[in-house]
């Protein structure tokens, strides 16, 4: 027999009354209450254009050229709003944009790892607008430093505008050096540089072991490694996007390595940058060079002033007579994603940024980074002595080296080529220890045998991916 | 019969729905798409290609991820062999009767596991430096012998780990222990002590038989723990692997893969065989306790 109609509801109230007593309604209540303010909050639509960053060094050189812009546009929707953001939690944005469509600014600068990983896919997929015929149209390329344009570069299409150039040179501690009597123009190759310096590896507490070493460099640190590959002549990658880490020239360069962590002409140590002790290693005059870009110059001048007027800079030494006496190391572009709604508003905006002497002389000074626009590198900032390298004038001897800096790829598998290297670095080191074999022609097979392991592995990875093939075909 | 009122039926339906609804829309949803994606071959933010079972067996194939999995194994092994322990240990120390200052201890013991994985890391990271580390300086200082250079995160990477995991969890599990050695019959030690059994007696006939399903408990959780391994190498490696990726594990493998090379569908595939090998262990585990259960 159906229940009447009145005892159901008395069901119900006795529902109410056993099982939610008053606490979870004000719960429930508070929770219905609080979404529906969430709900009918006004959000008010993002004003004027928004642009990512994530160097702290750079904010105050574009707030200033920022507020210059928005002082010259005052329409609301050309304002720009320029923001900090974390190095990863900008990729992490970056990458949810291009995954899920999540909101993204109309302008990005993007590092070099982070651009060739959204190089992987169809160019279509890219995310950000393609640049090469604002390039041609406005005669950009003539403009900039021709080697600083290829990590921005797929396919032969270009995608960021380039903010820096990155030239290495040898910084070292000139009181040590020049008190040892030392004469470093007389230094050309790595081989002088060995030979040279080689007095001032010295056991300074007399336990036996040196306390000294000549240039911080170990197998564990990928970026030197890469500034030496590139130098020495290396390129990862053919002209048709091949994998090729098994040549002659990676072997000789790798078993030359090993002879200089290990054995008994050890002159490298590692004093990793960016690490308390790496720095307390730097101000002791444990170490005594280090392979420095421009950035790493300014990073030495911001964090390590106790440095100040005790280092130089000096030209890498090269691998052979009248070899390369530079290489590079790190990199930035500016992008504009295709979110952006008005990409001629956005594209006025990278170049009043990145073609502003205001900017580039800021920038120089906070960060000791030198533009990649060949016009600036005449302008006096770069031409003044700077007392922290000892009076030298550090962008005239960057400047100098910039169009020499080698050309590098931007095949989403770089990062993990240079980490096949230096993994077949460390095993050619374990093996020279483990054979007592410190002669660089002699270890040059087991070189062969090691990066004929990664080439496989490598090509493997690479060939595996169907996508990045049909991606790669021109 | 008669049967239960209507409300009786559907109100702990109601009382789960929130759960169950976050769960689909947080859990069960992101796993069923990983599985679609580890059938799929990503590459590039948008791109996808369904490629069946070659993901699985490119990874049966691949070095690196067996690298990885050995790794993961080595550091497992170290938690159970050395980890729990120095763990029970540090309880049976605790637990002695008329031990003074018991509770400080249980608090500095226990103090490691309420800083995060990452502040052990960096800690530790520091620690092991080459010249600056304080092991190494220390070292040097007492024994001149002690080569300053001495490398503990380029060819020591896994016994640094463990090292590190000690020094984080071993004061977590003792809490276990000692919670379970406070269970321990007090009839039952006295009556074993009259009978003539030693403390090692009373310890392996005794105590052990009654902390064992706590220790099984403690063991699963390292076990999995240890196979979840990420944030204290990737901190301490200095957001990387290791040397020759002498500290790559299996979850760090996974991240690399995903959202460093951007092959989410490898990565999905690598996450579906962590989970079969987690899913093997926890019923291994729950075997051994039915075994072992009168």
């Amino acid at each position: 027999m159906k229940p009447p109609a009145t005892r159901s509801r008395s069901r119900q109230i006795s529902l109410v009354a056993d099982f939610l007593p008053p606490g979870v309604w004000i719960v429930v209540l508070g929770a219905l209450i609080s979404s529906a303010v969430f709900l009918a909050w006004p959000v008010s639509p993002g004003i004027g254009r928004d642009f990512w960053i994530f160097s702290h060094q750079r904010l105050g050189d574009y707030r200033q050229a920022v507020a210059q812009w928005n002082g010259v546009h005052r329409d609301p929707s050309d304002q720009v709003n320029v923001t900090l953001l974390h190095f990863y939690a900008l990729e992490r944005r970056l990458m949810a944009a291009a995954t899920a469509d999540a909101p993204v600014a109309d302008l990005v600068e993007a590092e070099r790892n982070l651009m060739a990983r959204v190089f992987a896919g169809p160019l279509e997929d890219v995310g950000f607008v393609d640049l090469t015929e604002r390039f041609q149209r406005e005669n950009i390329l003539e403009q900039l430093n021709a080697p600083s344009i290829t990590p921005w570069m797929t396919r032969g299409r270009i995608f960021g505008l380039p903010h820096d150039v990155h030239p290495c040179l040898l910084g070292y501690r000139a009181d040590l050096v020049e008190a040892a009597g030392i004469d470093v123009s007389q230094i050309e190759t790595w081989d002088d540089f060995c030979r040279l310096l080689a007095p001032l590896i010295q056991d300074l507490d007399g336990d036996g072991r040196p306390d000294r070493y000549l240039l911080n460099f170990w197998e564990t640190q990928r970026d030197p490694l890469q500034a030496l590959l590139l130098q020495a002549g290396s390129r990862f990658f053919d002209a048709n996007g091949k994998v090729q880490v098994d040549t002659e020239l990676n072997a000789r360069v790798l078993a030359k390595l090993v002879t200089w962590i290990a054995g008994p002409a050890r002159f490298c140590m590692d004093a990793p940058e960016f690490t308390a002790g790496g720095d307390l290693m730097r101000l002791n005059g444990t170490v005594i060079a280090s392979i420095l870009p421009d950035w790493l110059a300014g990073t030495w001048k911001n964090f390590i002033p106790g440095l100040s007027g005790k280092v130089k800079l000096m030209r890498l030494p090269a691998w052979e007579h009248g070899g390369l006496r530079t290489s590079v190391l790190g990199g930035t572009c500016l992008s504009i994603t295709t979110a952006s709604p008005d990409v001629e508003k956005s594209w006025a905006f990278a170049k009043h940024l990145y073609f502003s002497k205001q900017v580039a002389e800021g920038l120089f000074r906070s960060t000791s980074t030198i533009s990649p626009v060949k016009n600036f590198w005449a302008l006096p900032f770069y031409h003044q002595p700077d007392p922290f390298f000892s009076g030298q004038k550090i962008g005239e001897l960057y400047i100098q080296e910039a169009p020499h800096v080698p050309e590098r790829s931007s095949s989403p598998y770089d990062s993990l080529v240079i980490d096949r290297l230096m993994t077949a670095l460390i095993a050619l080191k374990s093996y020279a220890l483990a054979h007592q074999q410190f002669n660089a022609t002699e270890l040059q097979s087991e070189a062969h045998r090691l990066l004929t392991e990664a080439q496989a592995d490598l090509a493997t990875r690479i060939g595996r991916n169907v996508l990045f093939q049909a991606a790669s075909t021109p | 019969m008669k049967s239960a009122p209507s409300h009786a039926r559907w109100a702990p339906w109601v009382f789960i729905a929130p759960f169950i609804l976050i769960f689909c829309v947080f859990t069960a949803w992101p796993l069923v798409q990983s599985l679609i994606l580890a059938f799929q071959q990503t590459f590039g933010p948008k791109s996808a290609k369904f490629v069946g079972l070659a993901n699985f067996t490119f990874l049966l194939k691949d070095p690196m991820f067996w690298h990885a999995v050995r790794n993961t194994a080595v550091y497992a092994a170290g938690a159970l062999f050395v980890q729990l322990p120095v763990a029970l240990g540090l309880a049976l120390l605790l637990n002695r009767p008329g031990l003074r200052g018991r509770a400080i201890f249980r608090l500095i013991f226990f103090s490691p596991s309420l800083v995060g994985l990452v502040f052990v890391g960096l800690m530790f990271f520091l620690l092991f430096q080459k010249r600056t580390g304080l092991i190494n300086a220390g070292l040097h200082a007492l024994f001149s012998s002690w080569d300053p250079e001495f490398a503990w995160l380029d060819h020591y990477v896994m016994p640094s780990l463990i090292i590190a995991s000690v020094w984080l969890y071993a004061g977590f599990n003792m809490i276990y222990f000692l919670a379970a050695l406070q269970n321990v019959s007090r009839e039952l030690l006295e009556a074993a002590q009259l009978d003539g059994a030693g403390p090692w007696a009373r310890f392996r006939h005794v105590v052990i038989p009654e902390i064992r399903p706590v220790a099984g408990f403690v063991v699963l959780l390292s076990v999995i723990g240890s196979f979840q391994l990420f944030e204290l190498p990737w901190v301490l490696l200095d957001s990387g692997s290791g040397p020759g990726n002498s500290g790559l594990t299996i979850v760090m493998y996974l991240f690399q893969t995903g959202f460093l090379t951007g092959d989410l569908g490898y990565a999905s595939a690598i996450g579906w065989v962590l989970g079969l090998i987690l899913a093997g262990a926890a019923f291994v585990q729950a075997r051994l306790a039915r075994r072992e259960t009168p």
